[in-house]
C-alpha cells in the first residue's frame, strides 16, 4: 500500500492507494498501521481521504490463528464520524479491506470490470461449494443496480480519478467549513425558459425529472449519485449560482414517481452526506405518494418512510422544497412539506392527503369506468382545496411560483439562508448515521 | 447475446404496448405503458438490445416483479 498526501484542485488530500503488485495488496498489520496513521492526520487536520481500492483479501497465513485475527481488531478502524469526506475508487478486484473502506466512504466509484465483494471468489466458492461468476458476485452492474453500494460507475481508471476530483469539488475539505462556491458557467440562466416544454401539464403523464433539473441548476453542474439504483428517486450534487446543493427529486418516469423502500434508503444516505458537510438540500416533489402494496410491506416500507423523515428533521443544513405538479400524503411531508426552511409550490401544484381520483374510489366507492360523469364531479369536489394557493394561504407554502421562476427563487433562498452566525456550518447530527443501508 | 427478463416495477394494468418483437431498443426506451397510481407509467428497457418477446397483452393486470418482456442484449 502506498499512502501519503497530495493536492486536488489546489486543496490538500490524503491518499491511501492499494498496490496490487505487492502480495495482491492483501491486508496486513503494517498496512493497517499505515492506514490508521494517515486517517488520523486527515481527521485532525481537515483533509479529505481518497482510497484507491484493490485488495485480494486478508493476507494468509499472517492473519491466521487467534493472534492474527486478534491483532486485526486492535485500534479504531470503524468509528466514522465524518470529520472529513472520504471517497473510494475501486479499480480492480476488491475483497475484504478495500471493500470495507468503500462501505464506510461517502462515495464509491467503480471502474467497470472491477469487482467489489466481501470475499474473493476462491474463498467464496470454497465456503459455499458454488462456482462463482465474478460479475454476479460483485460487478459494477450488480453493485450499481441491485445493491446501490456503488454510487458512480466509470469506464476507465482515469475517469475514476476525475470523478473523485469532481465529487470533492462540491464539498468542503472538512466538516468545519462551508462548501466552496464556484464560478457560474455562462448561459446558466437561459435554459429555465424551456421548462414548460419538459414538464407535461397533465399530471397523469410522466417525464424525466433529470431534464427539468438540468435547466434549473448551473449549466453542467449535476453530479448524480446512485443514478442506476432506485431510479424513482434522483439524488445529485449540483450548483445554483455557484453554491453547492444536494438535490433529492422524485422521478415520474420511474414508477410514476411513487417512492419505494430503496428510494428511502438512497435518500437517507444522501442526506447524511449533505448534513455532514454543510450542503443545503433541495427537494423536488412530483409524486403520487409512497408505493403502497404487498412488496413494499414485505420490505419494511413503514420503517424506511419513518427513517427518511426522521433523518430529514435531524438535518440542520438549509432545506428547501419545491412542489412541482403534485405531492400527496406522507410523501408530501417526507419531501419537505413543513420540514423545510422555505417551500415553493408551482402554481399548477396539487397537494392533499391523496390524489382526488384515488379519494373518490376510497370515499365513495365510485370507479371512473362505472360512472364517468359522477366520478368527475366527485373528484372535482375532493380536489377543490388542493391548489398551490390553498397551501400558501395558511402559509404552509412560502411562495407560489411559475415553474420558470424556480431557479430565481432558489438563488434568492440560497443567498438568504446562509447560516451566517455559524459560517454556514451545521450541527452534523447525521454525521454518525451508518454510511450504508 | 444473453436474454434478460424485463419485469414490472409495480402492480398495475397494461394500457398500451408500443413496441413489436424484433425491434431494436436503446436503454430507457419505453416498451409498454402501464396504468397505475392514476398515472401512465412506461416500462423502460433496462439496457439496449432487441425485443425478443412480449409476455403480456393490453388490458392484462400485472403484479410487481412479473416478467413483461424478454430483451436480448
Amino acid at each position: 500500500m502506498v499512502a501519503g498526501f497530495g493536492e486536488i484542485d489546489r486543496r490538500p488530500v490524503a491518499v491511501i492507494a492499494a498496490d496490487f503488485t505487492t502480495l495482491g495488496a492483501s491486508s496486513s498489520r503494517i498496512m493497517g498501521k499505515k492506514t490508521r496513521h494517515v486517517k488520523k492526520i486527515a481527521a485532525e487536520h481537515g483533509l479529505p481521504v481518497v482510497f484507491l481500492g484493490e485488495c485480494s483479501g486478508g493476507r494468509i497465513p499472517d492473519l491466521m490463528g487467534s493472534d492474527g485475527i486478534g491483532a486485526a481488531g486492535e485500534g479504531s478502524f470503524y468509528n466514522r464520524a465524518r470529520e472529513t469526506p472520504w471517497v473510494s475508487a475501486i479499480l480492480g478486484q476488491s475483497y475484504g479491506g478495500s471493500t470495507w473502506y468503500a462501505m464506510m466512504s461517502d462515495l464509491v466509484i467503480m471502474r467497470k470490470g472491477a469487482i467489489m465483494a466481501v470475499a474473493s471468489p476462491n474463498v467464496t466458492s470454497v465456503a459455499t461449494t458454488e462456482s462463482v461468476d465474478l460479475e454476479e458476485l460483485g460487478g459494477w452492474r450488480m453493485q450499481s443496480e441491485v445493491t446501490g453500494q456503488c454510487d458512480v460507475a466509470v469506464d476507465a481508471d482515469l475517469d475514476a480519478l476525475k470523478s473523485v476530483a469532481r465529487f470533492l469539488s462540491y464539498l468542503p475539505s472538512h466538516a468545519g467549513e462551508a462548501p466552496p462556491r464556484a464560478a457560474v458557467p455562462a448561459g446558466s440562466d437561459e435554459a429555465i425558459a424551456n421548462i414548460l416544454d419538459i414538464v407535461p401539464e397533465s399530471r397523469a403523464k410522466v417525464y424525466d425529472v433529470r431534464k427539468a433539473l438540468e435547466v434549473i441548476v448551473d449549466k453542467g453542474s449535476l453530479y448524480y449519485i446512485k443514478e442506476r439504483f432506485a431510479k424513482v428517486a434522483v439524488t445529485a450534487l449540483a450548483r445554483i449560482d455557484g453554491w453547492p446543493i444536494g438535490i433529492i427529486a422524485s422521478n415520474p418516469l420511474v414508477k410514476g414517481g411513487a417512492l419505494d423502500g430503496d428510494a428511502c434508503d438512497k435518500i437517507i444516505s444522501f442526506m447524511v452526506l449533505c448534513d455532514s458537510f454543510n450542503v443545503p438540500i433541495v427537494q423536488f416533489a412530483d409524486t403520487p405518494g409512497f408505493l403502497v402494496g404487498f412488496e413494499g410491506e414485505r420490505r419494511k416500507l413503514p420503517s424506511k418512510i419513518m427513517n427518511y423523515i426522521q433523518a430529514l428533521e435531524m438535518t440542520t443544513v438549509p432545506k428547501f422544497a419545491v412542489v412541482m405538479r403534485k405531492s400527496y400524503g406522507q410523501a408530501y411531508l417526507n419531501m419537505g412539506g413543513g420540514k423545510s426552511d422555505a417551500l415553493a409550490a408551482w402554481y399548477t401544484a396539487d397537494v392533499g392527503f391523496m390524489d382526488p381520483a384515488v379519494g373518490v374510489n376510497v370515499v365513495h366507492g365510485v370507479k371512473q369506468s362505472d360512472d364517468p360523469k359522477r366520478f368527475a364531479q366527485l373528484a372535482d369536489e375532493l380536489g377543490r382545496a388542493n391548489s398551490a394557493y390553498d397551501l400558501a394561504a395558511p402559509y404552509f407554502a412560502q411562495a407560489v411560483i411559475d415553474p420558470r421562476e424556480t431557479r430565481g427563487w432558489l438563488k434568492r433562498m440560497l443567498s438568504i439562508h446562509r447560516r451566517r452566525p455559524s459560517g454556514g456550518v451545521g450541527k452534523h447530527r447525521m454525521a454518525t448515521w451508518p454510511t450504508k443501508f | 447475446m444473453a436474454d434478460i427478463q424485463v419485469k414490472s416495477e409495480l402492480a398495475g394494468k397494461v394500457w398500451k404496448i408500443e413496441t413489436k418483437t424484433g425491434q431494436a431498443l436503446a436503454e430507457e426506451d419505453a416498451i409498454m405503458i402501464l396504468e397505475s397510481m392514476k398515472m401512465e407509467i412506461p416500462v423502460l428497457a433496462p439496457r439496449s438490445g432487441t425485443l425478443k418477446d412480449i409476455l403480456v397483452a393490453e388490458g392484462d393486470s400485472v403484479t410487481e416483479g412479473q416478467a413483461l418482456a424478454v430483451l436480448s442484449v
